[in-house]
């Protein structure tokens, strides 16, 4: 049986970043995971709050209205804070560096989805910020280049498709975004990397990172702009070389250029899952995929032991302390069987926020307000789980990320603020315990 | 004349009517087959149910079940069928079974349940008794498009999203109707020389604008759930008389089990209740076990047009109306000419039954022409094999990398996706989705709806405002579909599209109207 001081089950945002602030702190960290989190579905934005339920503005402010059970009021504004500045760090110094992450949790920016549709964010990668369609300048591309606050959005769009590209339309965008106000239209290229019909995402982030491609990019796109035009750009401008990528974009066209998020595979997802995955190797932690945590060995009220099938074999893995980051209904870490019965299967923690048999879970609307929207593990004050009595149920398992009771994520536009938040808190709490008199002791 | 009602029944009739060389023109409030038609478990019945319980039923399906096989063999994927007794069912009903297939002509075996076995390796191994038929299953929307199309070739007009306001009535004959345009919003007044009302559970609604009244219509409700899975390849029904959840057809790449039978008193009211998804479920266990383990993808409820005049307020039990059906003559029962109705029936019968309403027709008229619907074949039934499972891959296969796959789950390309938005001229995915099961599959449109607006957008040079309504709209219609299932995979699924619409592209943050 391998020993470690602490064992992170999950490789999303949240496992990534308690894995990694684990070892920055000397922690032996073996982290666990049935596959790749979510990361490379995302949007590669850290959201901390758009919507609670109106549009958020200034998320710090906004986080103190938050209920009592909501993930953030575990950690408060200033442990968001708090991830939020290591986060931009660990990004700006890592692998992709000087690839970096602009913004902060005082304000929202609104960036245009994929839809063009105007979604409000905190934190994003400094080749999406000049997107920012609040009214006055768009922020992040220089102040040379500003819009000079002029009309209601900032500098007018002209948006860049591919159309061997099927996921993402550019002129869709574009129709949407001149609904809000802005001047906005879509363009569209022919260019497929290799001449493929049906390349996705990962396949012309790729070429991107080619300069032929980037040169070939340009010089279509430049001649066809207008004088005060920013350009957009699905969120596919390199994954080796983004910075490079889009700083040279920048410079060719002249003028601010931003990656649009959008489906699946998420590049922007895929950098940040590259960047922490090598600052964790660096920091020496292992890491170990297509291992699936089948349950625990305790002393008490102490885990001391994972059990963890690795294919066909079961292994144990000796630990102090565990942080469950497995994530929700989506990703598997929660899960409903058809007598209505929720589980968390690593575990078996206590589900909390379920209706009870009878009761409605789902609402007949799609945008309703679903009452198993916020269901998940309960924990205290420690993002240690507690049963429905509020007892708590192991003393050294923390929770972090989607997992987590009280959030409708995808709903707040929250999801990758709770889990970079909650994964550092866990982290920190696990670290403080370690650092306790008794290190690698019983009394927790 | 006029046929009212774009299901099943109604292209049939319009079929069966243009082919005699009548001028037809079938309207539909909706899409085509949006209602029972395509609201259905896509059993192409060989009679087997029917055998005990309602024989003049059974014999029907037995005739209609090898008709369709030769006209419209491109919508049928020859299953067949197994009846199974299972251990809660009556052995000895197996006997009467077999007794009922002699009388109607239905062709079934008793084969060992090893056999059985072996053939359905996921079938209860518990059962008692096991018996051949020659079921089927058919795909509903392509038959009825068929029918529509074939009618339109000789002449028919087919107006969807047309609804009727009002029949007009003069001199104890009715004249024409009014129609209202569902998409536009205009309404115009049509004369026919007759009118066919073969609106289903509707029929009553329709009925009233003549001044009809206290026609016997039934709604039954049938809700069925569609598995992710072909958990059989072959027909299983259970070997009893006819109750709920005894029915499981593998058709295209799922497999739906049904039904219930409750009645419901408005065809357009037919919510379905966790209870009886929870029932469902305890009745697939029953033939397949492991059922409930399995992902459940979608739950729809359809109305049956059952019909029992005269003694309505007796029924409490809709499944012993029969299954057969009958041509109401409004000018005996009501003085009413120029006006017929269909009632009850099913569609495996559909042929019979439209051949039924224009021969009425007809003698009304005093018209002899008679029906060529039993060897005529209508389009979309070139091929002339039935459907096989794989057959799409197969066809799709060489050229998959060719062009981009917008319905992964569907395999539906760009180009047949751009044809048929061209075709249909609709700014509605839901009708794009009854053509080619666009978003039917297990991702339940989380890929390709948004391509699929992004697409129309383009094709129809649709404003920002109606694509975004489109998606929205799909996503909304999907949900009622989907919410009562949403248990293991499935609502991991549904939460990974709750991501991409919420969290990623703000769906719900769609602005309303016109630019700003």
């Amino acid at each position: 049986m391998s020993r470690h001081d602490a064992i992170v089950v999950g490789t999303g945002l949240a496992g990534l970043c308690a894995a990694l602030r684990l070892a920055e702190g000397g922690a032996r960290v073996l982290v666990l995971a049935k596959g790749i989190g979510a990361t490379h579905l995302s949007a590669g934005t850290i959201d901390v709050l758009g919507y609670a339920p109106e549009r958020v503005e200034r998320p710090a402010e906004a986080l103190a209205g938050l209920p009592p059970q909501h993930p953030y009021s575990l950690v408060g504004a200033d442990g968001v804070g708090a991830a939020v500045d290591w986060f931009k760090q660990r990004i700006a110094g890592g692998s992709l560096a000087p690839y970096s992450y602009a913004g902060g949790i005082e304000e929202n920016l609104l960036l245009p989805t994929a839809l063009g549709v105007p979604r409000p964010s905190a934190v994003v990668p400094a080749t999406m910020a000049g997107g920012d369609l609040r009214g006055g300048a768009p922020a992040g591309a220089g102040d040379d280049r500003r819009g000079a606050g002029s009309a209601v959005g900032g500098a007018p769009v002209c948006v860049v498709g591919f159309r061997p590209l099927k996921d993402f339309y550019a002129a869709l965008l574009a129709d949407n975004l001149a609904r809000v106000g802005l001047r906005a239209r879509g363009i569209e290229l022919d260019l497929a990397p290799e001449g493929r019909a049906d390349p996705n995402s990962l396949a012309y982030a790729r070429a991107f990172d080619d300069p032929a491609f980037r040169a070939e990019v340009t010089a279509q796109v430049v001649g066809r702009l207008a004088a005060e035009e920013r350009v957009a750009f699905p969120a596919v401008l390199g994954i080796a070389r983004p910075h490079e990528v889009w700083s040279e974009l920048e410079h060719r066209l002249g003028r601010p250029v931003f990656e649009v998020p959008t489906l699946p595979p998420s590049v922007p997802g895929m950098r940040v899952f590259a960047v922490l995955r090598e600052a964790l190797r660096r920091a020496g932690a292992r890491v170990i995929l297509n291992a699936v945590v089948v349950g625990a060995e305790h002393d008490g009220g102490r885990v001391t032991a994972l059990r963890a099938r690795h294919g066909l074999r079961e292994e144990r893995h000796g630990t102090e302390a565990v942080v469950l980051a497995t994530g929700g209904f989506a990703a598997g870490g929660l899960g409903l069987d058809s007598r209505w019965t929720a589980r968390e299967p690593a575990l078996g923690l206590p589900v909390a926020g379920v209706p009870a048999p009878g009761e409605a879970r789902f609402r007949a609307g799609y945008f309703d307000d679903h009452p198993l929207g916020r269901a998940g593990i309960a924990v205290d004050r420690e993002l240690r789980p507690v049963d429905e009595a509020g007892e708590r149920v192991f003393e050294n398992v923390l929770v972090a990320g989607a997992t987590l009771a009280g959030a409708e994520p995808w709903r707040e536009k929250s999801g990758d603020g709770i889990s970079l938040s909650t994964g550092f808190r866990a982290a920190e709490l696990a670290l403080a315990a370690a650092g306790a008199p008794a290190t690698a002791g019983k009394a927790g | 004349m006029l046929v009212i009602g774009g299901g099943a029944t109604g292209a049939g009739v319009a079929w069966d009517a243009a082919l005699r060389g009548f001028d037809v023109m079938l309207v539909e409030r909706g899409d085509l087959a949006e209602g029972t038609s395509g609201r259905f478990h896509g059993l192409l019945h060989s009679g087997g149910r029917y055998v005990v319980k309602d024989p003049v039923a059974a014999e029907e399906c037995v005739v209609e079940n090898a008709i369709l096989r030769d006209v419209i063999p491109d919508c049928i994927e020859d299953t067949g069928g197994l009846f199974v007794t299972t251990p809660d069912d009556d052995p000895a009903y197996g006997d009467r079974f077999l007794e009922g297939c002699r009388a109607a002509n239905l062709p079934a075996e008793e084969i060992e349940v090893a056999e059985a076995l072996r053939r359905e390796p996921r079938l209860n191994p518990a059962i008692l008794r096991a018996f051949t038929v020659p079921d089927a299953s058919i795909d509903a929307w392509k038959t009825v498009w068929s029918f529509a199309r074939g009618a339109a070739a000789h002449g028919a007009r087919i107006l969807t999203y047309h609804r009727v306001t009002d029949l007009h009535v003069g001199d104890g004959a009715v004249t024409g109707a009014r129609l209202h345009n569902e998409r536009t919003g205009e309404d115009v007044d049509v004369e026919a020389g007759f009118v066919l009302n073969a609106s289903g559970a509707w029929a009553a609604q329709i009925l009233h604008m003549a001044g009809i009244e206290d026609v016997g219509v039934v709604p039954g409700k049938g809700i069925m759930i569609a598995m992710n899975h072909r958990l059989v390849d072959t027909v299983i029904n259970r070997c009893t008389m006819p109750a709920d959840g005894d029915i499981l057809v593998p058709i295209r790449t799922v497999s739906v089990i049904g039904t219930t039978d409750i009645h419901a008193a408005d065809p357009d009211e037919i919510p379905v209740t966790q209870a009886e998804v929870d029932q469902m479920l305890d009745d697939g266990e029953r033939l397949v076990p492991g059922f409930r383990e399995a992902r459940a993808l979608r739950v729809g409820a359809g109305v049956r047009p059952l019909f029992q005049d005269a003694k309505t307020a007796a029924v409490t039990d809709t499944r012993d109306v029969s299954r057969t059906h009958a041509v109401v003559d409004h000018r005996e029962r009501d003085g009413v000419d120029g006006l017929l109705t269909m009632s009850g029936g099913k569609l495996t019968t559909l042929r019979l039954m439209a051949q039924d309403l224009v021969d009425a027709m007809c003698g009304q008229l005093g018209e002899d022409r008679p029906s060529r619907t039993r060897t005529e074949r209508p389009p979309g039934n070139e091929d002339g094999d039935s459907y096989r499972l794989g057959s799409r891959l197969r066809r799709r296969e060489a050229t998959l990398q060719d062009e981009q796959l917008i319905c992964e789950c569907e395999l539906i390309g760009r180009r047949r996706l751009e044809e048929a938005m061209r075709r249909r001229g609709t700014a509605d995915l839901d009708d794009i989705r009854r053509n080619l099961r666009l978003g039917m599959g297990p991702c339940q449109g989380g890929f390709c709806i948004y391509r699929a607006a992004g697409i129309l957008h383009g094709v129809d040079r649709l404003d920002g405002a109606q694509a975004s309504a489109a998606l929205r709209a799909f996503l909304e219609e999907r949900w009622k579909g989907v919410w009562p299932i949403l248990y293991g995979d499935q609502l991991r699924q549904a939460r990974l599209d709750d991501w991409i619409f919420q969290g990623l592209l703000d769906v719900e943050h769609l602005p309303d109207g016109a630019p700003a």
